[in-house]
Parts: C-alpha cells; structure tokens; sequence
C-alpha cells in the first residue's frame, strides 16, 4: 500500500455476485487488491446510509452488486 | 529442533534439513536454478551461495544442499554474497544470452553484457532434467560427454524405448532447453500424447493427478493409473512427499462393496454420438470442425480459450459458423439412431445466440436443419428471438465438408429449399452430435434383465414412465430417452418418488439421531473471539503470510484465540476447533479460509458440537477473494487477508445467538386437480403413505385423458386410466372431493388452511402442510379453417372421439386432412403444444388401418416427434401418409365449395398451390392454459405470459414453485403427453414428499424482526416484501404496528433498508454489524 491507496468497498449479494467472485477466484482470475468485498443477503439489504458511510470512511468507489 | 540464525534473526529447523528449506519456510528468498524441492539437492547452479559463519570464520556454501547445524550464522544478502552470485549469473548468460530467465536475471543483478564470449547454448547444465528423469524410476537421459562437450542425453544419444515420454523433464526444465518437441524428436521412440481433459472434451490437457472439474462432488484428486509414472516404474511419488496430510495410498485397491438396496434407480445418462465415423464431414481431420460438446467448452469461460471465441487451428476469430443438425439423429443410412434426440435444436440455437453474444452482431451463425424442433416450455419464444438476433436457418442437410487447401476454411455444398445448388465457406462447423447409450450401459441393462427399446433406451410404459420392465427397478434421466435437463431432473424426482412408494415401509428404519449438545447461554458475556485462519494446504499460505495475518489477529479487540490450520475443514482440524472452543470459553468465531457458500454449515456444525448457537460465526473469504486472484502480489494480498479478517472480528463481536423457528408440517396434503398428473401425484404420496385431498371441480377424475384413444405405443388411455383411477378410490389415505372449488387459502408451508366449497355451495375447510396445483389446461376452439362450419372440420380430440366410440363413418373416408399448429406457434400464442405432431400422425396411422387406401395429408410447419415419437413419424412415410409443409405467411386454406370440403396449400418441394378435397379434416389445435389467476394468488405463485405457472427454476425446479410447500405438475406448467405428466405428478408428489418427511422445518435464524416501539405504522415493510411476511398485528399491545412472520420471512433484508423508522432489524446481517464491517474497513494497520 505505499503508492495508491484505492479501497473499493464491495457490497455484494449472496446468491449471485457473491459467487461469481468465489468463481473468479476457483477461475484464478486475477484482478487488483484494492476490493473490500461485504457480503449481504440481497442488495434489497443494502441501504443509502452504507454507501455514504463507506464514503466517509475513505473509500475511493463503492460496487453494489446483486 | 536445530535453533541458528539467518540475516541475524532466530529461525529453527529440524535435524537433517538444508539451509535453503529452513529459509523458506521463514519467507527468507534464496535465488536457485537448480532446486526442486521434490528432487534431492545437487548444488549444480551454486547461486544458492551463501555466507557461513561458524564461529571462528565465514565460508561459502551452498544453501541448497548444506545440512543445518546448532548455532552457525547465516548471511543470505552479503555484498560478497551478491557479488559471487553476478559473477555465476554472468558466465550463464554468456552461455545462454537467449534463454529468458537468464536474461530476467542478468537484468536483476545490473549485467548489461557479459564479459565472457557469448555461446548460442541453452542448456545451464541444472541437472534438473536428469534428477527428475531418474526420480521418476527411469533415467532415459543423463549427462554425457566431458568438460566442454558435457550434455543431456540418451544413452549413446539414441532415440529408445527407455524414455517414456512423460514429460517430467520437460516440466523442471528451467530454460526450455528440453521440449516435448525435443522428447519427440530426440529422446523417445515412444508416441508422447497429451492426456486428454475429459471435461474439456479432449480440447486441453490434463495431469495424471487430477480433480475432473472445478465442481467435481467429492472435489477430491484422483490419480490415473494408466498414465501415473509411478504405476509403471514404481519411481516418482512425489505427490506423496508433497502431500502434507499424508492422503496418497498407492496401495488402494478398487473393491466391491454389496449394499442391500431395496430399489435401484438406474441414471446412467447418455455418451454423446461420435462423428469420428463420418468421413465426409472431416471431423477426424479438421480441427475447425468440431462437435457442440467442444464448441461448448470454447463458450465457457473456464474452457480452453478462457471463453474468447476462436477456433482451433490458428486461434483466429471466426466470422462464419455453421451449425449441422441431426448428426447421428435420425439418420438410419450412416448410423443406427433413428430417434431424434430432443435437445440439439435448442442447444445449437442457444450456441448459436451466445456466440454471437461473445463475438458480437457481425458473427454469422447458421444453422442447417431439418424440422427445427423447440417443443420445450419458452423455447419458440427463444427460436424467435435467434431468427430476430439474426441466425440464420437453412432447411437442408449438408452432404460434406470440404476443406480448403490455401486456409484453414471449409467449403460446404447443399442444396435450398428452392432445389438450388449453393456453395458456401465457413470458417467453423459445428456437429449438433446426438445421444446415445454407451455399449458399458446396454451390457448393464443386460445384467440387470431389463428390457431395452429399439434405440437402447429402458424400455417403460406411459402410464408407469420411471419403472423398467423389472419391478424395483427404476430410471431417470436420458437412459430412459433422449430429453433435456428439466425433463431428466422431473424423471429424477419421479423415479425417487416411486422407489419411496414401495419403500415406504422401511422409511427411517436405519436412521441415526445425532447427539444433541446443549447450548451455552452466552447473552451478557464480554465477546470471547477465536481467530481460525486457514492455510489450505498451500492454495492460501502459498500467497498469504497466513503466520502475519494471525499474529495480526492476536491485536485485534476481543480475540482471545488464534491459530492457523493447515486444512481448516478437515475432521480432526474440526474436532480439535471443538476441544478449543470449549477450553477457551469462546463464545465467538471467525475463520479466515474458503467460501461460506460451501463451508460455512460445516464450521456451524462445529459451533454446534461445542455447545455454541451457530449464528455465533463469521467466515471471511482469503482464498477465493485473495490469494488465488492475486497470486502475483503476496504483500497486497496478505494486507487483504488482515483487513478481511479484521472487518470479520468487528462483525462478529456483535454476532448474537439467534434462534430458528421450528414449524411442524402438518402430514396431509392437497392436489388441486384430478386429472392424470394429479391423481398420479396424489397416488404416490398415497403410497407413501401420506393422507392425500384431491379437489376436482368436475363430476369426473381424469382430466383431458377421457377425451384421448390411445398413446403412441399403443396403449388404450381409457383402460389405463379406469386402473388408475381405482386405485386412487380404493386407497384409503386419499379423499377424493368432486364437483369442488377452492375458494381461499391462508398460511404458509406446513400449514396451510384452505377453503373447499362443493356444488352444494356447502363450504368445509381442509388444513394441509403441501399444496400440488395440477390445474391442467384445455384444447384450444379455433375460428379459422371454417371450424365450427361443418360437421366434417374438427379438432384432434373429435376425431379421438370418433375412434373410441367407433364411428363407423370413418370407414368410408376416402381423403383425410390434418392441419398443424393451429393456434400454436402463432403470434399471439407463442409456444409449441408438444403433443400435436405425434398425435396428428398417431391418428392418421389410425385412420390407415381402418382403411389402408385412404389418402391422407398432414400439412405442417415441423414435424416434433421428439425422441422416439420419431419412428412414428418414419412408420407414417412408410405407410403413404403425405406430409405438406406450409409456412406461417402461406397457412393452408378451407374452402367449403358443393358440399366439397378443399384445401389448398402451397408444396414446398413444387413451390405450386396444390387443391387437396377432404372427406375429413383435422385440426390439430394448441393446448391453452386456465390462466387462473385467482389460484396463483392463493399460493402467491406467477403466471408467465402465456398463462402457464412458473416453475421455481426452469432447469432445475420444474416441480416445485417458489413459494415453499407449494408444488406444480402437468399442463398447468406446459403443455406434455401423457407419460411426461405422469412423471411430472410423481415428481411433485416426491418434492413434496421430501417436506412432509421432515415432518418439522426450521426457518434461518437470519430473519427481519421488528422492534415495535419504533414501528410508525406507514406500511412500507407490508408492500415490497416479496414474500408477505409483514403484516400490521391485529392484537395486543402493538396492535397496528408491523410485525413479521419468520417462517414466511426470506431474511432479503429488503424491509429492512426500507424502514423509514430503523425499526426493522435483520438478524446476522444488521445495520450496526454491517457498520463495523464498514468502519472497519479503514482503521489504521
């Protein structure tokens, strides 16, 4: 983490992006360091204030994914 | 244990290790050429120099093969250390100023050109190659030749039997000096061959120990023994050294295992059709011609080509495919399959549509065919919607593909509709290969005395489609005829159901209770948490520091444990997890290993065991999200691992024990329709031996199979169906209700209250735990072709009504007429009935037998005789049935002229109208569904377009919905015969089977709940939730305010984000757990 500190917070639903980064993963495909993955049950879960706060805390971009 | 020093700092190792495997083991990087960790050290390379002090003086030596010793001092980054290394590094370049690696390394160690005279070698003289050859029991190769002239070799440098081709050295080989084009040419007299993945269809290559695919169940590694090194020499094992759980056994034998069994079901499925036979089509010889199943894996994203459209011979982007129909499918002439084989017309369309997906518009994708049959439940819509994406249909069938001599393209030759030659170039040509049994399977069906069709299928009859011809004995899936997926998962259902019927007496008699821990109250204590961070072997340490990221843990609030596991999921990891919940006191976990898709109900399981609420767990995901995605970056991923891990801990110390409601299921179930599939359904849980409503709202059971002659095996339906419906009256545990309607249902799986009201308008109430909806659907009236004008124009039910009650008018018929697809495959009505091409030519053979010279006609679209209907439709050439085809913008037309019944219709083979005059003409009309949108609002289940229910998943759950306890089968779903609405009753009694057995369910402890007081009463919760369970509560305090029902709950957390008050909470993923995941996202490291 010395020269860009990029966080993405991830907010992934369970049954289908949440698998497909297990799958990329059993895939091997690699990608950058910089997600935070958060797994919620929906992204019917997934309410305003999380975003705004993930922001707050510094994260650079947020992926909502179901 | 030896205790000394590398770099200053205390590392121990143990008696009989080198320095180089103590070094890696604390992470310290020592560069080598030459080590393997497998092989024995040789010390050839000597760039493993490092600096020794003993004492009294420093040495060099090599780290590799230099044992370890109490006390002695290690220098690994020394200037003379370093600059010893550049000199080796240096001559190896000179030697090799081509090889890559060295070129890597000279730049490394700042060598711009050596000072030495350059060679063209590529050898650096490792040993590597001869060391591994040896190890692998053989040594076919050696070092020959003196001084300067020292080489790799064979033995006098001749090609021998000796070298197997395995390839070992070729896979240590560190410069590519040896190839397995050099093996090949130089070392072996043997034919090298790749192993051929048998899940990438021989398109890849695969190890001699492998796992078969990535979702291979057990996901465990197989040695194959035919090519293992180790079975032919006895050398090798290295993956027994390597395995650090001691799992290989060389010594396993295959064994027979005897089970009493009290049923078999047979599901062997099929081995799709080879082509290799087909000369003319050149797949043998021409890698561009290739069979669905390949092309299949050049889709997917795991295949070969990582998903990236290319064919084979040059890797080049096609721009043309082309897609042949019906290889080895109703073909008698080059191979005996004279079925069709059901699923290749979708699944070349469906290709044909992801190809163009991947590849984009430009992609020309056509398909040659002969009747496109897509009689599956969406699938016109789908066909429509490729013929809109622009795939292209050609109604012919290619004689032979030629390839051409300047390229890697194909020429093909065929012929058009229109009786036009035309010449045409592809870059690729897909074989939509078909079914078939495997000889190992017809051998099988030998053994077991069961009788086969003409096409190798188990032979079964419609009315019992899952039973062979050997009672006991059951079959599911494409041995029993060629289907797709949903049809062969019903069959499954079905055959288990059935197997279950006659077993039903046996039911939990060799059950096994699991001994219940008591839980531990831990409300009110301070957060015990026990860190487990998983190795996995090396899939997560061999990227994360695992050490680092559990000391890392040890500093995080709450922890009172950490270790790491090697495999954190195995047995004794999980029993000795139990010993130390329990020591500990732990009252809070996490484990940082794999997915908790798959192995979080493992580690509850373990909670469980230690007396803990399994809700008490957070799993973080270090492997699938870290180390294997990003494998070149060990420091960022170990950083990774630590954030995941602490984002878990801030998670999991608000974790509380929840509870899961546990449901009784009431033991009786009701089928709404007494038709065949339903009475089908309700004899099997019958049989099984559950109490059973069937609601009719007719007078008669059967449904729409009184109005039908016979199958198209021949078998009377009437016969049949008076035994079924006797046994369904004659069996106690079920209660027939005619003349009855449903009128309201409440509840919820396992407790459902419905509302029946007979034609008495007397209303009772049934409480039920399942619900089968077996509504059936009807023949559709059409108005054209002047039906309904005159007594000789009727549908296909009429004329089955004609043949049971034995018109004798059908004798003097000298001319009959069947018209296809009306009302089906129609615009508005875009879907297939599936049953009306076999029933058209079922009883057009029919009319032939009352009057052999009666000329008959069956004007068509395509003729779907799908799966072995098709002998059916070969039997009806055979016997002079002349089939016309017509399209949708020229549908035949009825003329009523003198009494005369004409109709005329353009021949596709003459391209001329033809006037045909009929005594009798038939119109084979859709099946339409009841649309009955008040049941679907009843159970909260959907109707599709077309008015069909909708299935919970259309591949894999044809029999159920989605709302839990509620089951569909027959004609409600889609249209079906006979045999496939059986099966799909049985199949709705056996799912529904699998919840009544339970006879209690628990809901997930992960349910919203609210909290009353800060309810405002607004009502959003009540309208967006999917699933109905919010309601205001009609009593007691709160009396207004939401209150949400557990066991109807999903746990989506929908409400929850909605709740303008923060009144909802949702139990494991709650607003303040999900905020310390946030916030601790970011804290300082």
């Amino acid at each position: 983490m010395d020269e860009k500190n990029i966080k993405i917070v991830a907010f992934l639903c369970n049954w289908c992006s949440y698998g497909a980064a297990d799958l990329a993963g059993v895939s091997r495909m690699q990608y950058p360091t910089d997600i935070r993955v958060i797994r919620i049950p929906c992204t019917g879960r997934l309410s305003p204030k999380f975003v705004l706060s993930a922001f707050r805390e510094g994260a650079d971009a947020i992926w909502v994914s179901g | 244990m030896i205790t000394f020093k590398i770099n200053d700092k205390e590392v121990q190792g143990e008696e009989g290790q080198y320095l180089i495997q103590v070094a890696e083991k604390y992470g310290i990087e020592i560069p080598t050429l030459c080590h393997h960790k497998a092989l024995d050290p040789a010390g050839m390379c000597r760039i493993c120099t490092v600096e020794l002090f003993d004492g009294r003086r420093t040495k060099f030596v090599t780290a590799c093969n230099y044992p370890i010793w109490e006390g002695m001092e290690i220098k690994t980054e020394t200037e003379a250390v370093h600059q010893g290394r550049k000199l080796i590094v240096e001559m190896l370049y000179a030697r090799c100023p081509e090889v890559p690696l060295l070129k890597k390394l000279a730049q490394q160690y700042k060598i711009e050109t050596p000072r030495f005279k350059k060679e063209d070698d590529d050898c650096i003289l490792c040993g590597l190659c001869v060391r591994m050859c040896e190890r692998m029991g053989n040594s076919a190769i050696n070092f020959t030749g003196r001084g300067i002239n020292l080489r790799i070799d064979t033995s006098l440098g001749l090609q021998s039997d000796v070298c197997m081709a395995c390839g070992a050295c070729a896979s240590v080989c560190p410069t590519g000096h040896i190839t397995l084009e050099k093996i090949k040419k130089k070392f072996t007299k043997q034919n090298p061959f790749m192993i051929p993945s048998e899940y990438e269809m021989g398109l890849k290559g695969r190890k001699p120990v492998y796992v078969p695919y990535a979702q291979a169940v057990p996901n465990t590694p197989a040695i194959d023994r035919d090519v293992c090194m180790h079975f032919k020499t006895g050398g090798c094992g290295v993956c027994s050294d390597i395995c650090q759980m001691d799992a290989i056994d060389y010594t396993m034998k295959d064994e027979i295992i005897e089970l009493d069994a009290g049923a078999v079901i047979l599901s062997p499925g099929f081995k799709p059709f080879d082509p290799s036979k087909f000369d003319n089509y050149g797949y043998a010889n021409h890698p561009n011609v290739m069979t669905a199943m390949e092309f299949e894996r050049i889709l997917s994203a795991s295949g070969p080509t990582s998903g990236h459209l290319v064919r084979m011979s040059d890797h080049k982007e096609p721009k043309k495919i082309a897609w042949f129909q019906c290889v080895g499918s109703r073909d008698m002439n080059k191979c005996d399959n004279k079925y069709c084989s059901s699923v290749c017309c979708m699944y070349a369309l469906k290709e044909a549509v992801i190809a163009k997906e991947h590849a984009g518009d430009k992609l020309d994708c056509t398909i040659f065919y002969m009747d496109m049959r897509t009689h599956g439940k969406d699938f016109e819509r789908y066909y429509n919607r490729a013929q809109d994406q622009g795939v292209r249909f050609v109604r012919s069938r290619v004689h032979t593909v030629e390839p051409l001599h300047d390229s890697d393209d194909l020429r093909i030759t065929y012929v058009t509709d229109g009786g036009k030659k035309v010449d045409e170039i592809f870059d690729m040509i897909i074989l939509s290969i078909g079914l078939e049994i495997s000889p190992e399977v017809v051998d099988m069906a030998k053994k077991l005395g069961i009788e086969l069709t003409d096409g190798n299928f188990a032979k079964t009859s419609t009315f019992k489609p899952v039973e062979t011809s050997r009672k006991g004995i059951f079959v599911a899936g494409a041995f029993q005829g060629p289907k797709d997926i949903p049809q062969a998962v019903v069959d499954s259902s079905a055959a288990a159901g059935e197997a279950g019927a006659i077993l039903a007496e046996s039911r939990n008699t060799i059950t096994k209770i699991p001994e219940i821990v008591p839980e531990t109250n831990i409300i009110g204590d301070r957060p015990r948490i026990g860190v487990f961070i998983c190795k996995c072997g090396t899939n997560i340490a061999g990227v994360v520091n695992v050490p680092e990221v559990r000391d890392y843990a040890a500093t995080l609030p709450f922890v009172e444990y950490y270790s790491d596991n090697l495999y954190s999921c195995s047995q004794d990891t999980q029993t000795t997890m139990t010993q130390i919940i329990k020591a500990n006191k732990l009252n809070r976990i996490v484990v940082a290993a794999c997915t908790p898709k798959t192995h979080e109900p493992l580690f509850q399981e373990t909670l469980i065991n230690a007396g803990l609420n399994k809700y008490l767990f957070e799993m973080t995901n270090i492997r699938n999200h870290a180390s294997w995605v990003h494998k070149d970056a060990p420091a960022l991923a170990t950083q990774k691992a630590k954030d995941l891990v602490r984002m878990a801990v801030a998670k999991v110390a608000l974790m509380e024990p929840l509870k899961e409601t546990e449901l009784q299921v009431n033991q009786v179930a009701m089928v709404i329709g007494g038709g065949i599939s339903g009475l089908s359904s309700a004899k099997t849980l019958a049989q099984q031996g559950y109490e059973v409503h069937v609601v009719e709202k007719d007078s008669v059971l059967g449904g729409q199979a009184n109005h039908l002659y016979h199958t198209y095996k021949d078998e009377n339906i009437s016969v049949e169906l008076a035994s079924l419906i006797k046994d369904v009256k004659s069996n106690k545990n079920i209660c027939l209700h005619l003349n009855t309607t449903l009128e309201n249902v409440q509840g919820f799986v396992g407790n459902f209250k419905s509302e029946l009201l007979d034609n008495h308008k007397v209303s009772k109430t049934l409480e039920h735990g399942v619900a089968i909806i077996a509504t059936g659907a009807r023949a559709f009236k059409p108005e054209e072709y002047l039906y309904g004008k005159d007594e000789r124009i009727i549908t296909s039910l009429d004329l089955d009504k004609k043949f049971l009650s034995k018109d004798a008018s059908l004798k003097s018929i000298g001319s009959a007429v069947f018209i296809q697809c009306v009302g089906s495959r129609e615009p508005n009505r875009p879907y297939c009935s599936r049953v009306c091409c076999t029933h058209s030519i079922d009883n057009a053979l029919e009319l032939k037998k009352i009057n052999p010279e009666m000329d008959i006609f069956i004007l068509y679209r395509d003729i779907r005789t799908y799966g072995e209907r098709e002998y059916k439709y070969q039997q009806a050439r055979e016997a002079g049935i002349i089939f016309i085809r017509y399209d949708l913008d020229h549908k035949p037309e009825v003329d009523i002229k003198n009494g005369k019944i004409f109709i005329t219709v353009t021949d596709h083979v003459l391209g001329r109208p033809i006037l045909i005059e009929a005594d009798l003409l038939t119109l084979a009309t859709a099946i339409v569904p009841n649309k009955d949108e008040k049941l679907a609002n009843f159970f909260k289940v959907p109707l599709n377009e077309d008015g069909f229910f909708v299935e919970r998943h259309a591949k894999l759950g044809p029999s159920e919905f989605a709302t839990d306890g509620v089951f569909l089968c027959g004609l409600a779903h889609y249209p079906k015969p006979i045999d496939e609405a059986i099966a799909h009753g049985q199949a709705a009694a056996s799912r529904a089977v699998t919840l009544l057995a339970k006879e209690t369910v628990h809901t997930s402890g992960n349910v919203a709940s609210v909290n009353s007081m800060a309810c405002s009463s607004c009502g959003v919760c009540i309208s967006i939730c999917p699933y109905s369970a919010p309601s205001f509560a009609t009593q007691g305090r709160f009396e207004g305010r939401a209150e949400i029902n557990p066991v109807l709950c999903k746990g989506c957390g929908l409400c929850v984000a909605s709740c303008r008050s923060g009144a909802i909470h949702l139990k494991g993923f709650d607003t303040n757990q999900i905020f310390a995941q946030i916030f601790a996202m970011n804290e300082a490291v």
